[in-house]
């Protein structure tokens, strides 16, 4: 039920991004098209160049976020960031987080669920920091478009943001 | 056959353990092909109209604009600029790489598409705003407050770490893949 609610919750956020975003593709569309069909057409022509050289690079982590989310499910998750977990379930909620992917619309929602069952606050915030901003799924993608040493830099220095928000919680929430 | 290993390393990490769970119980392999799936589907949703985006951004925003607006001598206006894409963005992280091309082919520094990237990722305005209402003001501002400043400090520093020629590569790449 509750993951019925989750994906629910997650497919009405989606569509609205994706309205908001086809909105602006269509009318900056329009508005070119009015101002210039040929550029329009070259534009066009450009982007769809863009998205077939691009996705080959993207489609097989695809498989591999499958695979991740098969097995570190919600319940895995909450069985490892429990409210007793301490130092221990700080690593854990680090590591979860770097590895796994996960749209904003599961893991917050996790989030909230594991501080009302007592889950601790450094333990969550290392977890939903992580997932956010360090992915070693998308590191592979990174690495092609940039460089490896540029992934491990901005992946590097989220995890690092990662560390201090721990900190700082752990203070505040003491 | 080791070329091709190499070069796909994840779709063959993949199929070596989408193997081992058929071995050890299939019902892993369903759920992961299941989801691989939806991801694929979800993915192809919002791609389409970012290429769009892309692609009338080539074609219509000057490159003297652009390295006028983001590029090295941007200063403040670069990194506001930088913050308010990813801000006032919507989509998955992935979705914000071909953008960060786009803006590194038209002369973007290198500094500030990192501060975009960083901002798409942890700090996307309806991401905000759902945070809050799931973990409380206090908390998610607390964490967001603190990623905000690490990113600041992250990409002012960024470029030091890197020579003239690694910065002047970015651009190349991202001249060969859009």
């Amino acid at each position: 039920m509750l993951v019925y609610v989750q994906l629910n919750v997650e497919c009405d956020n989606m569509s609205i991004e994706a309205y908001i975003i086809y909105g602006l593709a269509i009318i900056l569309s329009l508005i070119s098209l009015y101002k210039d069909p040929k550029k329009t057409k070259q534009g066009l022509k450009k982007g769809f160049k863009a998205f077939v050289k691009l996705m080959p690079v993207l489609l097989p982590l695809f498989l591999f976020i499958g695979i991740l989310l098969a097995v570190v499910t919600p319940d895995f998750i909450s069985s490892l960031l429990g409210e007793e977990s301490g130092i221990v379930g700080i690593i854990f909620g680090l590591s979860i987080g770097s590895i796994t992917f996960m749209p904003p619309f599961v893991a917050f929602p996790l989030g909230r669920e594991l501080l009302d069952s007592g889950g601790a606050y450094p333990q969550v915030a290392a977890f939903l920091v992580t997932v956010m901003s360090v992915g070693i799924v998308y590191f592979a993608a990174e690495r092609k478009f940039f460089s490896t040493k540029s992934a491990v830099y901005r992946n590097l220095v989220s995890l690092i943001g990662a560390v201090i928000v721990v900190l700082v919680v752990m203070v505040v929430y003491a | 056959m080791i070329n091709f290993v190499m070069k796909n390393k994840f779709l063959v990490i993949s199929i070596i353990l989408l193997i081992i769970f058929t071995i050890i119980d299939i019902n892993y392999t369903y759920r992961s092909l299941e989801n691989t799936w939806n991801q694929i589907l979800s993915m192809l949703i919002i791609v389409p109209p970012i290429f769009i985006l892309i692609g009338l951004f080539d074609a219509w925003v000057p490159r003297e604009t652009v390295i006028n607006l983001m590029g090295k001598e941007s200063g403040l206006k670069g990194m506001a600029l930088a913050f308010f894409l990813g801000a006032f963005s919507a989509g998955p992280t992935i979705a914000a790489f071909p953008l960060a091309m786009i803006m590194l082919k038209k002369g973007a520094s290198y500094s500030n598409v990192l501060f975009f990237l960083m901002v798409w990722s942890s700090l996307k305005l309806p991401i905000v705003f759902f945070q809050i209402s799931q973990l409380g003001f206090q908390f998610a501002m607390l964490i967001n407050s603190i990623m905000f400043v690490v990113f600041i400090i992250a990409a002012l520093v960024a470029e030091k770490f890197y020579s003239e020629e690694e910065l002047q590569k970015f651009e190349e790449k991202a001249h060969k893949l859009t």
